[in-house]
């Protein structure tokens, strides 16, 4: 008896919990799709025939640059996981492998970036981007999130690769294999799952910055999908359908994403990367 | 001490049933070793005890107390558990009387206690050491110092000693069995090394797929097994098996040829039988004879004071018999070997013991 | 190998990310330092100024005035965190971890799922709810009886702050809960049979045997707040704007490195003072890594399973 008690509070307490964490999304969601008197009269009523009106979405996919803002998110994310992981890996195995002179000191020049966030470089990073004419460029935003994300990428790792047996790597060399060969054919292909883990940590924070965008690309359709969302909801602040629509749109993709990622998200953040 | 009894014990997960219908008797200060294949439910047995897992039915008695709803704690076992699941942030003193002192005893209580313990197991220079600073040989003593303090009226062993190197594990185990002297203590252990289930248990409990095939004295079960799994189980190298057929007279072999054995009831005749001999009993000898085969020599293992000769039958089986001392045969030698009448076993269609 | 080969190794192999990071991390961040010590001038260029600038921002009234408040925001923002979302975390963490829960996975997924989503859509989605035009938080507590506290939170400068943070903690709880979920779930299950062995309940055995050998968890998941919190700057500017009203209420260090840098409608944007503000919160965070790392981590204790 004490055992079900007990194991209906752990239940009554989790699911108070996922309430309250859901909660709001449902509410944003299932309002988006309403009139805007049944939004205000009924708030806490799904979308039934009687009440809906897609309106606010029309406003939404009318304004046209929404659509071109996603691509800008997919190529910004999708560039610097790609640059954070090839470079990242590189170095990586560059520092397990080779023992020179200023390895450690390499190890923790580049543990700086892990402690310290680079947003505090803000005015040097535009500076920079400035001379390079590289304002309202998605390069600038992808350069300066891969610098961001390579030392927790080489340092997870770099992890992942110490524990490759070290028969493997002396096997490939007895083979002939160059040491171009042994990172791109045998070490790349093991360390697969740790690239996964890199990839999720990269991915997340990536597309949902605000700060970068608004610094470096605030304009010329070159928003992200953040920024352009935070835009949209600026200018229609008091068009309550519009507003909804558009905060519907920036959930319902990622949240789909994540119902189907989940497991592998899940498993990445707790495959101990993070020690 | 007292004496642990198990009625009608059954448990499943789900669908799934591990344990079926387990009776079983642990006499007072008697050292009972489970044996069984990795997944027989031997582990599973030993938790239920301990009450780590809910049973779904049966009954089991510690001291003639029914202790199915009792928590752990207040079944008065200890637990030695295959990791030793030392407690890392406290030390060697601190994980022994831990316990002790949720069960709120009095704190010089606990030091007597740790100290005897300690005397016991030789552990009094490492008390204030951490679990990591010790060897694995010293962690096992501080897991069987964690239960002693207890003052348990049953030891449950958890495999303790497959994490140990071989030489430690020979030492251990003989530390094991002179502790069971010295406290007379009622033991459950469960292991899947025979050299371990032979040396240390007053009786052997083999199980296989969430049964027990056959329990009893060690020696019993390596000269009476009672059906074929316990007979392929206990001992090694294994025993060998030939399959047949009962004739008037004695059992047909098929290509191996035949055997002549008294004793067998005629009502047996043309049943399928599974003839079983310990390779101890084999004697690699030429000539004709009721109990000989013809073989072909495979392979020669040479040990030095014995060796081990495998040999083809013409049917495809292959037998495995021990020699002793130096023997000049190679492989692919044409053979005849003898067969022992006294140890030959002899399992029916269904894999019982018969005769 | 020839000493030639092995440093076109090196080079192949280090050089993209070394280049990459020195150019886009290491070299804003020195030269954000070096800038803070000249001081911009109205004409584009730029003068030695020493610390001229911190002098300003800490004991100019004009500049020390937001300063300090920001900088005391930050810490009630930090606290806030410390106490709600990491405590809450601790405990969701706690309960997943139990043996034998049903519905696991969809718990874990399900209340991870805020931290997922971007802040400014955190942000808009709260301000939506708490806002007296739609009446939704009024309604929720008139269901209970509770109407008569309801109130405008956000818009108070009473309670302005204290409700971004919780908004903030709602959406990163998640971190805490992952991260010490993992810890917990890392610990042998023997070690717990051996606790229950040993009489200890389920509570009594999450604090004495389970508690001590996470604790260098808890202290990254601190650690780890501590360097986010004072770099925070999404949610306020997204729920408050760069003026972080009510009457800057809400204003923490990253709004006020935005404001000095950009400009606002009441001021011109300075590089200079901007880079200060900047290499403030760099000494603030460093300052609180190192005492983590030389104050607390030594005392804490690793264990390997």
């Amino acid at each position: 008896m004490r055992r079900h008690a007990s194991a209906i509070a752990v239940h009554a307490i989790l699911g108070l919990y996922t309430l309250l964490a859901l909660f709001p999304i449902v509410l944003v969601v299932m309002n988006s799709f309403k009139a805007k008197r049944a939004i205000f009269n009924t708030p806490l009523r799904p979308p039934l025939p009687m009440n809906f009106d897609p309106v606010g979405y029309t406003k939404v996919f009318g304004d046209s640059s929404l659509p071109l803002y996603y691509l800008n998110s997919i190529t910004v994310t999708v560039g610097t996981i790609f640059l954070t992981l090839l470079f990242g890996a590189m170095a990586a195995w560059a520092l397990t492998e080779y023992k020179f002179r200023w390895n450690t000191l390499l190890a923790l020049y580049l543990s700086v970036g892990i402690m310290v966030p680079i947003r505090l470089g803000s005015v040097a990073i535009i500076q920079l981007v400035a001379e390079l004419n590289l304002i309202n460029t998605l390069t600038a935003l992808v350069l300066v999130y891969t610098a961001q994300n390579l030392p927790l990428a080489i340092f997870i790792l770099s992890e992942f690769i110490a524990q490759i047996p070290r028969d493997l790597r002396e096997a490939a060399r007895c083979d002939g294999l160059s040491e171009y060969n042994i990172f791109f054919h045998i070490i790349l292909p093991l360390i697969r799952p740790a690239m996964a883990t890199v990839a999720v940590f990269t991915m997340i924070p990536v597309w949902n910055d605000l700060w970068f965008p608004l610094l470096l690309a605030p304009a010329g359709g070159k928003q992200t999908i953040t920024l352009g969302v935070q835009q949209f909801l600026g200018q229609y602040i008091t068009d309550w359908n519009a507003v909804l629509a558009a905060l519907s749109t920036a959930i319902v993709p990622v949240l789909l994403l994540y119902v189907i990622f989940s497991r592998q998200l899940i498993r990445g953040l707790t495959s101990g990367a993070v020690k | 001490m007292a004496e642990v009894r198990i009625e009608n014990l059954r448990k499943s997960f789900g669908a799934v049933e591990v344990l079926k219908d387990i009776d079983l008797t642990v006499e007072d200060g008697s050292f009972v070793v489970l044996v069984g294949p990795s997944g027989c439910g031997k582990s599973t047995l030993l938790r239920s005890i301990a009450g780590l897992e809910p049973v779904s039915g049966g009954t089991i008695t510690i001291g003639g107390r029914k202790v199915n709803d009792l928590p752990p704690a207040q079944r008065e076992i200890a637990m030695v558990f295959q990791s030793y699941a030392l407690y890392p942030h406290m030390d060697v003193a601190a994980n022994m009387g831990f316990g002790l002192r949720f069960a709120r005893t009095p704190k010089a209580e606990i030091e007597a206690r740790v100290a005897e313990a300690a005397r016991i197991l030789q552990l009094e220079p490492l008390l204030k050491r951490r679990p990591r600073e010790l060897s694995g040989g010293q962690r096992q003593r501080v897991a069987i110092g964690r239960a002693i303090v207890r003052k348990p009226q049953v030891f449950l062993f958890d495999e303790p000693l497959s994490n140990l190197d071989a030489a430690l594990r020979i030492n251990t185990r003989v530390e094991i069995a002179k502790l069971h002297k010295l406290l007379a203590a009622t033991i459950v252990y469960v292991t899947h090394d025979q050299v371990e289930a032979m040396t240390l248990a007053d009786k052997i409990v083999v199980m296989n797929q969430g049964r027990i095939e056959q329990q009893g004295k060690p020696l019993d079960l390596y000269y009476r097994p009672a059906n074929l799994f316990v007979a392929g189980f206990i001992g090694s190298p294994a025993m060998n098996f030939i399959a047949g057929q009962v004739t008037q007279g004695g059992i047909d072999l098929g290509p191996d040829g035949a055997v002549t054995l008294a004793g067998l009831t005629a009502a047996a005749v043309g049943s399928r039988v599974t003839l079983g001999i310990r390779p101890e009993h084999v004697r690699i000898a030429d000539g004709e004879g009721g109990l000989r085969l013809s073989a072909t020599v495979e392979l020669v293992e040479r040990l030095g004071e014995a060796g081990y000769v495998h040999l083809r039958l013409p049917s495809g089986t292959v037998a495995v018999a021990e020699i002793r001392g130096e023997t000049s045969l190679r492989t692919g030698d044409r053979t005849s070997l003898a067969l022992d009448p006294t140890h030959l076993h002899l399992f029916g269609p269904d894999g019982r013991r018969m005769v | 190998m020839p000493q030639g080969t092995f440093l076109r190794l090196l080079v192949f192999f280090l050089g993209p990310a070394l280049l990459v990071y020195s150019v886009f991390s290491i070299y804003p961040l020195l030269a954000t330092i070096l800038n803070s010590l000249y001081s911009h001038q109205r004409d584009g260029s730029y003068l030695w100024n020493g610390l001229g600038n911190f002098q300003t921002l800490l004991f100019d009234p004009t500049w020390s005035v937001p300063f300090w408040n920001a900088l005391k925001n930050n810490f009630i923002f930090f606290l806030i965190h410390m106490c709600v979302q990491n405590p809450v975390g601790l405990l969701l963490a706690a309960l997943l971890s139990l043996p034998r829960l049903r519905f696991r996975a969809t718990y874990r997924t399900l209340i991870f799922m805020p931290t997922m989503l971007s802040v400014v859509v955190i942000g808009f989605a709260w301000q939506l709810i708490l806002s007296p035009l739609w009446g939704i938080a009024k309604m929720f507590l008139q269901t209970f009886g509770l109407g008569f506290l309801f109130a405008p939170w956000l818009g108070l400068e009473s309670s302005a702050l204290i409700t971004v943070s919780l908004i903030s903690v709602w959406q990163f709880v998640g971190i805490p809960m992952i991260l010490i979920y993992t810890a917990l779930l890392a610990i042998p299950d023997e070690l717990v049979d051996a606790a229950t062995v040993d009489g200890l309940n389920q509570f009594q055995a999450f604090v004495w045997v389970k508690l001590p050998l996470i604790w260098p968890t808890i202290g990254l998941v601190s650690i780890l707040t501590f360097v986010n919190n004072f770099n925070a700057f999404d949610l306020v500017y997204a729920m408050k704007g760069a003026l972080a009203g009510p009457n800057f209420a809400t204003d923490i260090m990253g709004t006020l490195f935005y404001r000095t840098f950009f400009g606002n409608q009441l001021q011109l944007g300075d590089p200079s003072m901007g880079s200060a503000v900047a290499t403030m919160m760099l000494l603030i965070i460093l300052i609180g890594v190192m005492a983590y790392l030389f104050l607390v981590q030594r005392r804490i204790q690793r264990y390997s399973f």
